[in-house]
């Protein structure tokens, strides 16, 4: 319930529509339980008179009526769904926008944690499954619960063992529902993993093909793939069976021996002799009952729809309670591009340290480069100089100033980064380069691609700069979209480059391409690179190299050649 | 919509008992459904005619309980029959695209996307699902039914009655079957429009230290907004839309009930029928609902499960196989390709142009050249898996094109640029190369693939799952497990094409190392971009542009002019 508590709020922004909505849908209701009301009025006061008795204009006049109402009726279901899909839709945009906004604020940590997919899932499938808790749900109760306690009340007056029946009926038929909805839906479940199981088998066969043709294992797979297809058949078998049995088939039943009921009420009231039953009265009770159903049928499903809707909301709000970073510090108006890490420790989980006391003096201009095995605090320092994560002790100056006291976004205006594997967004090329930054022309983004050599590049796409590129860049190579990366760093102009070098061994013209980007770049500008070729930094004015998390050696290329340690060791490995 | 039937015939022929079984016990549960209206009003009339008796009353009961047995009981079998008679024909076309799928050459894999044919296998053999129950349902029950009750209340009650009321209900099946196709036509860019959301978002948190670090956080929020804005058009468009539904089929009806009884009064009045009967007319009249609503789905129905079919039948009926002609068995594994020329299925030039290479039994081959001059291709015409180009491509002295192919590749052992593992554990992804391998087979693979420190920090060792449901593993982590997948084989030929790309030099040098020490004797080819990788091989050659530029020993080569004796200089000298 808390839940509803906290949606509430969404959809109360948009009061006016939701409630319009709401009265809609009482009236609605109301309107359909008025329509056989007249009709039991035109058999008992006129057609069951009988053969030759019948005036017709009366007749006439009450099926205007009816009709009438009913064109009312349609009209009102037509704008009620309207209202609440309107109101209910914004209330969850509203929510999204929210999710996504608080998303942006969260810890870099947070994303580190949790699978991308996760955090997608929260912000638009989880928001999708609460949107039926405004546009169905609540209204669809609503409407529901009214519907019955009408049909009830009315029923009471006229035959109180009519009404008896359906209270009987009324928890055996909810019971029935929850059980088979929850079964259905266990069994739904878990023939939708088999499903995805054996999809996921068929997805991962062809991408193998070569493989599993190439080692000759056609019929091993075949056979695996039978014995996966007929698992799915089987129980896919058992649950239509099931379903044959318990499903609609058993609510028509159901509904049929109410009726038989009827039948005996009916025939004992009139022989019983002591109240009469009119045509009438007869004909709007069976009506009755049939449209009784249904609310219940609605109520039952809306549960699980209700409960998914729940669950789901727990996850957003559990996001949306997730703490954000802080960022109050002051602007960073100026800055030269020095850099002084000063007796830095680190840790991710507050138990082990991965930088340890870490020293680094960079002037403006310098180059350094960062060195070492997986794992031996280089992406650490990227982090901290980034400030995607802050020290546990020590601190970062830029310019003699504390970087903890400076607003993040003012600091990270002064840095570009390159990552490891360069990130290409859907939209144009220019896009790419500039994202939303309108400060930099077209002219100037072209200008940043063809400096850090992607002429050809830009001369290969049909649109030039205007070319839209899809799938994350798949259509380009990796070198290319390290290009397009280095253009984005070099457009922005920052006065600190940051950059993560492709792991992977890519070929001597990609590298040679890639080097040459790199150079451009990093001219008269403070610059860190994370290196796994050593053959891409001999230049830099420092070369750092970590293990475990601490500085073992420093220096320039040569001098660390000279000191025959472990840089050494590690170029001469390289070289080959 | 018949062309559909037509087209599943084979196998409602194979399963000809099931349908006839289907279609007795549907006909008789129709004959059924029509009795309790029939009770009801007989019930009314005899009440109202002042006739009806104990025993009257209780003959009613029990045949109203024995239609409700014998329903359930009816309607129980040809629901499971006909349900399973769908999921079987869904698994048996699955079971054919798969077998099919296995038996597909590379270049029908080239002309047609992973994503396209994983659709074949999942949405399209859905819709068939839905066709052959829903549709198959619908088409026998809804018209024998419709039609049964049509003649009973024609019969039974009035030919004119039933005639002038039926007169609007039609439009029910219109208006579903046309509201219905572009509702649905609706729902799908709607639902596009969400999944570009989606990507979008997801591309916010996977890009999220990019976004981060050129601060680009409020305009993300800016673009969001634009996105979520576009579903909820599209959203409430397929709103709109739908709301039309209900409305219309409230004035529908009604105007059929306003007939009816207007209508029914007039033949009441002149003694034509009774007023029992109306009501039972009334009752039959709200029975037809369904069936018109399901007529109009029908043709949307089976025009989708057409397409599906078609589209399956398409891959089923695609000759683009391996052949398996040839015959002959290679002894001794030596080769040569003369004057082979190749050109892809969709590629505009030829691919391999007039290579002539020699290579003895036990001999190492080197294959080097940049991104896009061959290699890769030239491997593929000798694992034969694109049909020949024009040239003698001969294998211990026989053509290809005479080899058994499964022979020769049980022969060979292939690891390919493209690290393609499947989702099962550690063993078994090696195994794949040798089912029936030794535990010291396997321990001697993963020790030559330099895989066994690896292993040792996996979670379940060997049985480590790996995959999207198991451990994510490094791209040098893959390679290196493709590669003991090959060598457990112990091939006479193996081929590495680019496999060892993500691995470092050490690593690398470590494996070519045990390789050279334990092929002896057995002929090796190595594809690279490293040129370390083939120092020791007994022949090198140069592709460019498909053609073989140069050919000779590291020592050969790294004197005589040209693009190895440069490559291998910038190596050297550290790639400056």
């Amino acid at each position: 319930m808390t839940e509803l508590k906290r949606l509430f709020p969404y959809i109360l922004s948009f009061k006016g529509i939701f409630f319009s909505g709401v009265i809609l849908m009482i009236l609605m209701t109301a309107f359909e339980l008025v329509g056989p009301l007249i009709a039991a009025r035109i058999i008992d006061e006129h057609i069951k008179l009988g053969e030759g008795n019948i005036i017709l204009e009366p007749i006439l006049y009450l099926i205007a009526l009816f009709m009438g109402l009913k064109i009312i009726h349609a009209i009102t279901t037509f704008f009620a769904q309207i209202l609440l899909a309107t109101a209910g839709s914004k209330a969850i945009q509203k929510m999204r926008k929210e999710v996504f906004g608080h998303v942006q604020r969260l810890p870099i940590k947070y994303f580190d944690n949790l699978p991308a997919g996760k955090v997608v899932a929260r912000i638009t499938n989880d928001t999708e499954s609460i949107l039926e808790l405004f546009t169905s749900v609540i209204p669809m109760f609503m409407a529901s619960i009214l519907t019955i306690g009408s049909i009830v009340t009315v029923v009471f007056f006229i035959n109180t063992w009519t009404g008896i029946v359906m209270l009987i009926f009324m928890p055996i038929i909810i019971v029935w529902g929850m059980l088979y909805k929850k079964y259905s839906n266990d069994n739904n479940h878990i023939r939708r993993e088999k499903n995805s199981e054996m999809n996921a088998m068929i997805n991962e066969s062809i991408i193998g093909m070569p493989i599993i043709q190439v080692f000759n294992r056609q019929e091993q797979i075949a056979d695996e793939f039978e014995a996966i297809n007929d698992d799915y058949y089987k129980s896919t078998k058992g649950l239509i069976q099931l379903e044959s049995l318990t499903g609609d088939n058993l609510a028509n039943n159901i509904r049929s021996i109410v009726f038989a009921i009827l039948v005996y009420i009916f025939a004992s009231v009139y022989l019983s002799e002591s109240t009469v039953l009119t045509v009438g009265t007869m004909y709007l009770l069976v009506d009755y009952i049939t449209r009784f159903f249904n609310p219940l049928f609605n109520i039952v499903n809306q549960l699980s729809v209700y409960e998914q809707a729940r669950v789901a909301a727990n996850k957003v709000f559990e996001l949306l309670d997730a703490e954000v970073e802080e960022n109050t510090g002051d602007d960073l108006e100026e800055f030269k591009g020095n850099i002084h890490f000063r007796n830095v420790n680190f840790s991710y989980d507050g138990k082990r340290d991965v930088l340890k006391n870490i020293n680094i003096d960079v002037s403006q201009g310098e180059t350094v480069a960062l060195v070492g095995h997986t794992g031996s605090g280089k992406s650490s320092i990227i982090n901290l100089l980034m400030r995607f994560y802050d020290p546990t002790s020590g601190g970062i100056y830029f310019d003699d100033r504390n970087t903890i006291d400076i607003d993040k976004k003012s600091l990270r205006k002064f840095m570009s980064i390159v990552l490891q594997d360069p990130f290409i967004y859907s939209g144009s090329l220019l896009y790419n380069i500039r994202l939303n930054n309108k400060d930099i022309s077209e002219e100037s983004a072209k200008k940043a691609l063809i400096d850090v050599g992607g002429e050809n590049l830009l001369s290969k796409l049909d649109n030039g700069i205007h070319s839209e590129l899809t799938e994350r860049g798949a259509t380009l190579s990796l070198g290319e979209r390290q290009l397009i990366s280095f253009a984005r760093a070099l457009a922005f102009n920052p006065q600190v480059l940051v950059l993560d070098e492709a792991t992977s061994n890519i070929d001597s013209e990609t590298e040679q391409m890639i080097q040459y980007a790199m150079k451009v770049v990093s001219h008269n500008r403070t610059t860190f690179i994370i290196a796994h070729r050593l053959s891409t930094i001999q230049h830099a004015d420092q070369i750092i190299l970590l293990d475990n998390g601490v500085i073992k050696e420093r220096g320039n290329h040569s001098a660390l050649i000279q000191q025959q340690g472990t840089y050494s060791k590690m170029y001469e490995m390289q070289m080959g | 919509m018949f062309s559909y039937i037509k087209k599943i015939g084979w196998y409602i022929r194979e399963n000809k008992k099931r349908y006839i079984v289907i279609f007795v016990l549907l006909m008789m549960s129709n004959l059924l459904d029509i009795i309790p209206p029939q009770l009801i009003g007989r019930t009314i009339d005899l009440i109202n005619n002042d006739t009806m008796t104990q025993t009257l009353m209780w003959q009613i009961i029990i045949v109203f309980l024995l239609v409700i047995i014998l329903s359930y009981a009816g309607t129980y079998f040809w629901g499971f029959l006909l349900f399973e008679g769908a999921i079987k024909i869904e698994n048996i076309l699955r079971s054919r695209l798969m077998k099919k799928f296995l038996a597909f050459s590379p270049s029908f894999y080239e002309k047609n996307k992973t994503g396209d044919l994983m659709a074949k296998s999942t949405n399209d053999l859905k819709t068939i699902y839905m066709s052959t129950g829903f549709g198959v349902i619908t088409l026998l029950d809804a018209t024998t039914f419709l039609l049964t009750i049509v003649l009973v209340m024609g019969f039974s009650i009035s030919w004119p009655l039933t005639f002038f009321a039926l007169l609007p209900l039609p439009l029910l099946a219109i208006l579903e079957q046309r509201l219905g196709k572009k509702i649905n036509k609706n729902h799908k860019t709607a639902q596009e429009s969400f999944g570009v959301m989606n990507d979008a978002v997801l591309e916010v948190v996977e890009g999220v230290r990019l976004t981060r670090s050129y601060v680009q956080e409020t305009q993300e929020a800016g673009r969001f907004h634009q996105l979520t804005e576009n579903y909820l058009k599209k959203y409430m468009k397929v709103e709109k839309l739908d709301a039309f539904f209900q409305p219309l089929t409230i004035l529908v009806v009604s105007l059929s009930i306003a007939i009816s009884f207007g209508y029914g009064a007039v033949l009441v009045n002149n003694g034509s029928i009774s007023v029992g009967q109306l009501i039972t007319f009334n009752v039959y009249l709200n029975m037809l609902i369904w069936p018109m609503y399901a007529l109009g789905m029908l043709f949307n129905v089976m025009e989708r499960g057409n397409a599906s079919y078609d589209r399956i039948q398409q891959v089923l009926d695609e000759k683009d196989v391996l052949d398996y002609e040839g015959m002959k068995v290679v002894e001794t594994p030596e080769f040569s390709f003369n004057n082979v020329t190749f050109k892809y299925p969709l590629s505009k030039h030829n691919n391999l142009e007039d290579i002539t290479v020699e290579l003895n039994k036990g001999e190492t081959l080197g294959v080097v050249g940049k991104t896009g001059s061959g290699k890769s291709t030239f491997i593929k015409q000798l694992l034969r898996i694109y049909p020949e180009g024009s040239g003698d491509l001969i294998i211990d002295g026989l053509n290809v094109s005479e080899l058994d192919r499964d022979k020769l590749r049980d022969k060979l052992g292939y690891v390919s640029q493209e690290n393609i593992l499947f989702s099962r554990t550690v063993k078994e992804n090696i195994l794949f190369g040798k089912p029936d391998a030794t535990y010291e087979e396997l321990q001697q693979a993963i020790e030559l693939s330099a895989f066994d420190e690896d292993l040792k920090r996996m979670p379940d060792g060997l049985d480590t799952l790996v995959g999207e449901k198991g451990v994510s593993l490094s791209g040098g982590q893959k390679q290196r497990i493709s590669i003991a997948r090959s060598l457990i084989k112990n091939p006479d030929i193996l081929i590495l094409d680019d496999a060892l790309s993500a691995v470092d030099a050490r690593t690398e040098q470590r494996i070519i190392n045990h390789i050279r020490e334990k092929r002896q004797g057995k002929t090796t080819i190595i594809v690279t971009h490293r040129l370390s990788a083939v120092h020791h091989a007994d022949k090198i050659i140069v592709l460019e542009n498909g053609r073989l530029a140069q050919e000779g020993t590291h020592e050969e080569l790294s004197k005589r002019e040209g693009w190895y004796k440069e490559q291998n200089h910038y190596y050297i000298k550290g790639g400056v």
